[in-house]
């Protein structure tokens, strides 16, 4: 019961080895435009590189990589970074934590 | 969509991580319908951390864990801390003062390492054995309130799972407690980044190059190497079985300055670290191959933070344990301990509470309370050696940094360690007597485990009980410890007194210590030295009648 069985399709990535991601996350991250003031926080802190600017404002490139540690959400001064969590049973994985 | 379960749960427990089990175990032996509610798909698979859970843990905390056999890396004996002052022209200084000596050490270790995923696994298992029903694949996303009180929780389906009170145990970043509005978001300069990685390496090497010892570096911010503060922390290594864990941490902001390019520094870090430092480039890289990469955010200095500290961890109808409650170790960054400790608590409450039919918040607060006068969960988010590297690095002064290197993880660390550990060891020892023979049984026993890789749900249990053969000297081994454990139980009331007595006496440990150290410490290393060959082969011999005899010995 708690191993489960994999059903949904399982992404790796050659930058970070012993990761997982299962799909189908949803959006978990958002940016409230208007309350983005372009500091860049979370540009600087993403390990994952999720973020891009555009227009003297982040955007979120991909989560594909996104590893759920929160850091943007507590970076983000303006509290323009709506933080959830990707939908149950979805989203990054490892063994080796 | 709105579901609404029917059937009510005693108890809801927000997170299957290492606090939430510890909560549900209880709640569910205490006859309580108990559901566990996990986010991942498996118990544990999002859950990264360096890992050496501290002794105090498994001292003070859930006796199933104590007296169990949960799956661990290896026994920690001791810390060397090396101060890099310039790793160019590798000056480099060791403080490795703080060691459990042989022949005492392995078997008695100052903490165990281990990876997250088992032994959140082990946990839960236990829990479900108890009877506690587990969900995964549920994310949480608010409580249900009725007149003001938390009666369940809403997931992100729209389900309602009602129940009678709720333990939150969803980690750091606290997303359910916000909105409840109990806790607020932690301010970036209390949390530190830590970049994980791991590495495959061979059981001999490292129990030749490593032995049970982890790795600390502290260094200068100029350098790029182990940050003492740049902004956050240092670089820890802890040798597992058959793998090495590496972890580097950087505070997302210093105070209210800006929020540093952290991507950057941790690369930079790594590339130095493992290109530079002497005992890495020549010892590890050569046997090391990556397994993997990733990284999590952790709450470092949020009990530092008057507001925060101060915060309630329960409302009407939810208590708050762990990471959540701000119960993570502003020196050693570790918090299973904590989760562990104060999830036993919340448990107790919570039944209390049921009992009595009252899950008001003025009936919760004795959770509080507990949580406030537990000696070791107050000192451990209490530290500021680790803070006030900074403050040593800003200053570019040695002294300083010696002098935090050696309060915080070296033997200077008696210094505010001392009080608060006998305080609560005598609590122990005054509420239950016998404890003292579960804890020397729980040293013998997790070497033994560790020894034969021998864990509860583990595939090839105890391959080495058919290698009891009940030879002369094991025989001997054997008889000696019973009688150990015999003369131990005559001793009880003596050690009961003892303990009542040493209660106030307590208090004054740490001012002694702090007074007496200076002296002590040069004398205690020498008289080290001058034993270590004797205690060296006595702890070897000792090390191997403990692998070779019945592991039934050092059941509870």
């Amino acid at each position: 019961m708690i191993m489960g069985v994999k059903t949904k399709p399982v992404r790796v990535s050659q930058r970070f080895p012993g990761v997982e991601w299962i799909d189908g996350t949803g959006n978990f991250i958002k940016i409230e435009a208007q309350k983005c003031n372009g500091c860049g926080n979370c540009m600087k802190v993403c390990l994952a590189e999720c973020y891009e600017m555009a227009e003297g404002k982040a955007r979120i490139k991909s989560l594909d990589l996104c590893m759920e540690c929160g850091s943007c959400w507590y970076v983000c001064t303006e509290e323009a970074i709506i933080f959830t969590w990707p939908k149950g049973g979805t989203g990054f994985r490892t063994e080796w934590g | 969509m709105e579901r609404v379960i029917m059937g009510e749960y005693d108890v809801i427990i927000i997170g299957a991580g290492f606090a939430g089990p510890v909560a549900a175990k209880k709640c569910a032996d205490a006859g309580l319908k108990t559901l566990m509610i996990e986010r991942s798909k498996n118990v544990g698979e999002k859950v990264i951390s360096g890992l050496t859970i501290p002794i105090y843990g498994f001292l003070f905390g859930p006796a199933f864990i104590r007296d169990g056999n949960p799956p661990i890396e290896r026994p920690v004996d001791g810390i060397i801390n090396y101060i890099l002052k310039d790793i160019d022209k590798v000056d480099i200084e060791i403080d490795n003062s703080l060691r459990i000596p042989k022949p005492f050490s392995p078997i008695y270790a100052f903490g165990y390492n281990a990876y997250c995923k088992p032994f959140c696994e082990w946990e839960a298992r236990k829990a479900i054995e108890a009877g506690a029903e587990l969900r995964t694949s549920t994310v949480v996303t608010d409580v249900i309130m009725e007149a003001g009180y938390v009666k369940g929780i809403l997931t992100e389906t729209g389900e309602k799972i009602r129940s009678r009170i709720v333990i939150n145990a969803e980690g750091s970043q606290g997303l359910v407690a916000i909105k409840s509005g109990i806790r607020k978001r932690y301010p970036p300069e209390t949390i530190s980044l830590a970049d994980v990685y791991d590495y495959e390496m061979p059981k001999d090497l490292l129990d030749e190059i490593f032995g049970f010892s982890l790795r600390f570096c502290w260094g200068w911010d100029e350098q790029r190497c182990a940050p003492p503060l740049g902004h956050g922390n240092g670089l820890m290594v802890w040798p597992y079985r058959e793998s090495i864990h590496y972890m580097h941490d950087q505070c997302l902001r210093i105070d209210t300055a800006n929020v540093p390019n952290l991507k950057k520094r941790l690369k930079e870090y790594h590339n130095n670290i493992t290109s530079k430092l002497p005992w890495w480039k020549d010892d590890v890289e050569p046997h090391a191959r990556l397994r993997a990469h990733m990284w999590e955010s952790f709450e470092i200095f949020v009990g530092l933070n008057e507001e925060l500290r101060s915060m309630p961890n329960h409302t009407h109808g939810m208590i708050l344990v762990g990471d959540v409650a701000g119960l993570e170790s502003t020196e050693l960054c570790d918090g299973v301990p904590q989760a562990w400790i104060s999830a036993d608590i919340a448990a107790d409450v919570a039944i209390e509470s049921l009992k009595a039919n009252d899950t008001s918040s003025s009936f919760l607060s004795r959770y509080d309370k507990k949580i406030k006068a537990h000696p070791i969960l107050q000192w451990s988010i209490s530290g500021t050696n680790r803070f006030n590297l900074r403050y040593a690095q800003r200053e570019h002064d040695l002294k300083k940094l010696r002098r935090y290197v050696h309060n915080g993880w070296g033997l200077g660390a008696l210094t505010h360690l001392s009080t608060p550990l006998v305080n609560t060891i005598c609590r122990h020892i005054i509420r239950d007597p016998f404890v003292i023979m579960k804890w020397r049984k729980m040293f013998y026993r997790y070497y033994y485990n560790w020894h034969h890789a021998r864990f509860d749900y583990s595939e090839s249990p105890a391959s080495s009980e058919k290698e009891y053969t009940g030879r002369k000297e094991d025989e001997r081994f054997r008889i000696c410890f019973r009688s150990w454990q015999v003369f131990m139980m005559i001793l009880i009331p003596l050690i009961w007194l003892l303990a009542i007595l040493s209660l106030p006496l307590s208090k004054t440990l740490n001012p002694a210590m702090k007074l007496l150290l200076p002296v002590i410490e040069p004398l205690y290393a020498g008289i080290l030295r001058l034993v270590a060959p004797l205690s060296e082969r006595l702890s070897r011999r000792k090390v191997d009648r403990v692998a070779r005899t019945d592991p039934s010995l050092f059941e509870v």
